[in-house]
């Protein structure tokens, strides 16, 4: 795998291309990113199949590919990467994604005016995410971490016309960044407790108890703040929600399937110092359960299709952090790849209607698509069977792991949180489903859509494909090759499947859709007699749990009031006392001074005389 | 053989003699005056130099090489000093030295 360092080098490359020649090529130079990712998940699966004929079982640690990269003093760093199942689960799912998503936007952007810069950031995206899951040492880490979230911006803001598109990449950039300091910090003090950036070297300290455990524990939370501001976990989640304002297939490849999910990959990369620390886990393990009923909630109420789906992705990342907060590496890597593949396909069929109805995704304004549009329909049911939990579909397996994991671990909690979760999860999709797909349609534009082009279903169709198969990788009834493959080092504990999680989480999942097809194709009880009921609790969750309205006080009052005093300090301590201070005494000592320049010659000489005369007085009498 | 003159008096002339330059140069408002008092001062100090060379020096001929570069060097200077009241006479018909204030504030 010498060559794993061409993986994220393609892309990189692409980037720069197209950054300077995309706009003379024809369709924005789609080609050249689309080829530089299909390279790198053709090296991927090289690297995969490389790793599988190895002894899985000792395959773990820092690849061979490894260079100097800084020598200063003490400290020296070395670009490496890291080949193991994890990374290259990562790097698989990346690169495949990244490739179906670009084809379809090769359809869905057509006639863009900035198509080349849409390509190139996605580039730049991709060989971003593909460093940060490579990184062997702390310092690329960081860099690819903020360099994905930098494309984030870039993407949220891609049609910056819109001033909601503006203030959403803000809000995203400075929503990620309070974790992202969380991080550094976090990696700082990794350094200062072990004095190494390297990932191995951390975990071989941390083996032999060099590291104090407050150490640990306050790098570890440090560390998950980062994830929890990037995998947008309660209460940094606002952020996601918003980020719908980019194009679809932005939506689909960073704030569904892969930038999202670098949280929950940090976490599992820095597992064993996860483990290390009871408090963190619990952390971990806490707020990803929050994360996953709350968003859960706010997807009931939310009528933009995207923002359903964006709702949903937070819940399923709370879904695979309390995974990791019960110790299973593998169920929570398991849930990441299948989500990946189901949520970027839901994504793409929001995208496909958007584009056959001028870019309608009010659910109450959609409805009798089904008739028009076949294939996605087809597809985003899959999709949403696989979310929910349906038997023997991707998202079975994975969650089945997840719930088991909690449940043998004696989460009680969690376990129910997760199971309520899983029938809140098939309603909100079942809502949309019915509301989109079925029934009739509710405005000119749902009436007159028009079948998605073969570009947009082609994607479509693959990746429901994964959505139905991928979970069964994971599946004790094929041996659990999966699970065989991204083992964890320091697995807490094996588990197997009880036979009650699955009938709980089925049951859940079958009782939200019927629940669903009750409410919303038979009107039995309308929809908004349930409202009605529901009365102050429709309210709160309509207004996001309050939780912008809450930043927004805080903004408000302490931000603002903060740097109200800060402006005052700096105006008349630093600007008046100081920097008006220093001029005033200069000038006022120079008009104080001027006064001994007389321009007359016997005055100098007197003064000179006079000096000398000390000079010699004070020598003498110095002695 | 005619006795040397003691070190005590050689000192005394050249304090006097640096007296009168300096009350000169003090005192004069003509600027060649001036400059005819700074010849004076720089002349008690060769003569310091030749008394110093001569009585605590291990080779008097020090003192009296010092005491030859003093007066090419106050040659030069009184060269450029009367140059310099020569032009400043030209412009104002005047070397009075109270009137040269240019550069007071």
């Amino acid at each position: 795998m010498s060559l794993a360092w061409l993986i994220p080098a393609l892309s990189v490359a692409a980037f720069v291309l197209l950054t300077f020649a995309g706009r003379r090529m024809p369709g924005g130079g789609a080609i050249v990113s689309l080829v530089a990712v299909a390279a790198g998940f053709g090296l991927a699966v090289y690297g995969c199949l490389d790793l599988w004929a190895a002894d899985v079982e000792v395959n773990v640690g820092p690849g061979p590919f490894a260079m100097d990269f800084v020598n200063a003093g003490d400290l020296s760093l070395q670009l490496g990467m890291v080949i193991d199942s994890l990374s290259i689960t990562m790097l698989l799912i990346v690169t495949f994604l990244s490739f179906v998503i670009q084809l379809y936007s090769v359809g869905y952007m057509r006639g863009d005016p900035r198509i080349h810069w849409f390509f190139a950031v996605v580039a730049l995206f991709t060989a971003a995410m593909l460093g940060l899951v490579l990184a062997n040492n702390l310092i690329i880490l960081y860099v690819s971490w903020e360099l994905v979230g930098l494309c984030s911006y870039l993407l949220i803001g891609y049609w910056w016309e819109k001033p909601s598109a503006r203030e959403a990449a803000k809000k995203a950039f400075v929503t990620t960044r309070i974790g992202d300091v969380g991080l550094l910090i976090g990696i700082l003090v990794l350094f200062k407790a072990t004095g190494s950036f390297e990932i191995d070297q951390i975990f071989a300290q941390l083996r032999v108890g060099a590291i104090p455990g407050e150490t640990v524990t306050l790098a570890a939370i440090l560390m998950f703040l980062g994830a929890m501001g990037k995998s947008g976990q309660f209460p940094l989640h606002v952020w996601l929600p918003d980020a719908m304002e980019g194009p679809t297939p932005v939506s689909a490849l960073i704030h569904a399937a892969t930038m999202v999910t670098a949280g929950v990959y940090l976490v599992a990369r820095m597992f064993p110092l996860f483990v290390a620390s009871d408090v963190a886990m619990l952390v971990v393990l806490t707020i990803g359960t929050i994360t996953a009923i709350l968003a859960a909630l706010l997807a009931l109420v939310e009528t933009d299709m995207k923002r359903v789906l964006a709702y949903s992705t937070i819940s399923q990342l709370g879904y695979m952090m309390f995974a990791l907060g019960t110790g299973s590496v593998t169920a929570a890597m398991l849930h990441l790849g299948g989500h990946a593949f189901f949520k970027a396909l839901l994504f793409l069929g929001a995208g496909a209607v958007m584009h056959s109805t001028g870019g309608i995704v009010d659910i109450n304004r959609l409805g009798g698509l089904r008739r028009k549009m076949p294939v996605t329909t087809w597809t985003f049911v899959i999709g949403a069977l696989s979310l929910a939990g349906f038997p023997l579909l991707s998202g079975f397996w994975s969650k089945d792991l997840i719930l088991s994991s909690a449940f043998d671990g004696g989460h009680w909690v969690t376990f129910v949180v997760g199971v309520v979760t899983a029938g809140l999860t098939a309603f909100y999709m079942f809502r949309v489903i019915f509301r989109v797909f079925f029934g009739e349609a509710r405005s000119d534009e749902a009436r007159n859509a028009h079948p998605a082009e073969r570009l947009l279903t082609l994607p479509l169709v693959v990746l429901a494909f994964f959505a139905v198969v991928f979970g069964w990788l994971g599946s004790q009834l094929v041996g659990d090759p999966f699970g065989r493959f991204v083992f964890a080092v320091e697995q807490v504990e094996a588990h197997g499947e009880s036979i009650w999680v699955i009938v709980a989480s089925s049951a859940a999942a079958i009782a939200g859709i019927l629940t669903a097809y009750s409410v919303y194709q038979r009107n039995r009880p309308p929809a908004a007699s349930i409202r009605a009921a529901a009365g102050g609790i429709h309210t709160f969750l309509a207004k996001s749990a309050y939780i912008d309205a809450m930043y927004q006080w805080m903004i408000d009052n302490v931000s603002l009031g903060l740097a109200a005093f800060v402006a005052v300090f700096d105006r008349r301590v630093v600007n008046d006392a100081g920097v008006d201070g220093a001029g005033a005494s200069v000038r006022l000592s120079g008009r104080t001074l001027r006064r001994s320049v007389t321009g007359l010659l016997y005055n100098y000489a007197a003064l000179m005389v006079v000096g000398i005369l000390a000079l010699a007085i004070g020598l003498v009498l110095a002695g | 053989m005619i006795e040397a003159v003691p070190l005590e008096h050689v000192v005394l002339l050249a304090t006097i003699l640096f007296g009168i330059g300096l009350y000169g140069v003090l005192s004069r408002r003509n600027a060649v005056a001036v400059l005819m008092a700074v010849e004076l001062m720089l002349n008690a100090v060769n003569i310091n130099f030749i008394g110093f060379g001569m009585y605590l020096a291990p080779d008097p001929t020090v003192g009296q090489i010092i005491a030859i570069f003093v007066i090419t060097v106050a040659a030069a200077e009184v060269a450029l000093g009367l140059a310099i009241v020569l032009q400043i006479f030209r412009r104002k018909s005047n070397i009075n030295v109270d009137e040269l204030d240019l550069l007071r504030w």
